[in-house]
């Protein structure tokens, strides 16, 4: 993998998704840990946050997140799919409608790989307002500044 | 462009608004991609571009190489797998293409490219399903670059803290 480069992963609607994989970016490893994840009308929240956060990085409530109570295969299963937990995803789409669901898991997420791209979908367009990223940067400066 | 700090230190302060534009750049592409998409689904059928389609088993086509510009800058880009030099298209056979000299031997067959995405949805495509493809690479080349920015502000951020907390650790009643 180091001779290889890093992934992108992608979170987002069929469209997104099925845009980015024609783009080249999927993979399917041998263990079935895809680096994209389709997110339809019946997907969960906890789906979403279960792929995207690292474990252990937030507080509190997500029951699946404690080691003691999972046998060790499953939790390396768990561990695998999470992007944030692999070494080898370097940035992650994600649709900032599907971001605003997670936001608690994005706004935690403070390292620089992998980076997280909040990005717009069809039928949302893209908010800057909402973005954790510019809200993070904007509070570094005062309106004067930023004239 | 930057605001001098604690004697001269830097700290850019255009990333915002860079940041901004390169973002509504990015948003371009992806609506015709998508309309692309919707184009290809309306020649194929509604169920023949989408999840259904996706491979059991796929290499990716493109990966990011992270490069460390400055200490703790990350910057990122977008190279395509399997791509090869001019000298190694052609024939491999020693004597008949002499481009790297007499004595090149025919190296052995390298591992094959990852599978083209389009080959999912059949043989013949739409041109428009190509025209998405198209979109959707210029897109990830755009997502590296914003992450590079992003990566930047962040690196700008915590340099600016640093350099606040010497500030203050300087002025007259800090301590």
């Amino acid at each position: 993998m180091a001779g290889r480069g890093k992934l992108i992963a992608v979170i987002g609607d069929e469209d997104t998704v099925t845009g980015f994989l024609l783009g080249g970016i999927g993979e399917l490893n041998k263990n079935r840990h895809p680096n994209f994840l389709v997110v339809e009308k019946d997907t969960t929240i906890n789906e979403i946050e279960d792929t995207f956060r690292s474990l252990g990085s937030l507080p509190g409530s997500v029951v699946e997140a404690n080691p003691n109570q999972c046998d060790p295969p499953l939790w390396d299963e768990i561990d695998s799919r999470q992007f944030l937990n692999r070494d080898d995803i370097g940035i992650i789409l994600i649709n900032q409608y599907i971001a605003e669901m997670v936001r608690h898991a994005l706004d935690a997420h403070q390292q620089s790989i992998p980076a997280v791209l909040e990005i717009p979908s069809k039928e949302h367009p893209y908010d800057a307002a909402k973005d954790s990223i510019l809200r993070r940067a904007r509070g570094m400066f005062t309106a004067e500044d930023l004239r | 462009m930057g605001t001098p700090l604690d004697g001269g230190s830097r700290v850019p302060i255009g990333c915002p608004a860079k940041l901004r534009r390169v973002t509504r750049k990015k948003v371009a592409p992806d609506l015709e991609g998508w309309l692309s998409l919707a184009k290809a689904r309306y020649a194929m059928g509604a169920k023949s571009v989408g999840p259904l389609q996706y491979a059991s088993h796929m290499e990716p086509q493109v990966c990011l190489h992270a490069s460390e510009a400055q200490e703790g800058l990350q910057k990122f880009k977008v190279v395509r797998a399997g791509v090869h030099a001019p000298e190694e298209v052609g024939t491999r056979e020693a004597g008949l293409r002499r481009r790297k000299g007499p004595t090149k031997t025919p190296e052995p067959e390298s591992s094959e490219a990852p599978q083209d995405p389009l080959n999912w949805f059949g043989i013949l495509v739409p041109h428009s399903l190509r025209q998405a493809q198209a979109s959707f690479r210029d897109g990830l080349q755009l997502a590296a670059d914003i992450a590079s920015l992003q990566n930047r502000i962040d690196w700008g951020r915590s340099q600016l803290r640093g350099l606040q907390e010497k500030l203050k650790q300087l002025e007259p009643g800090a301590a």
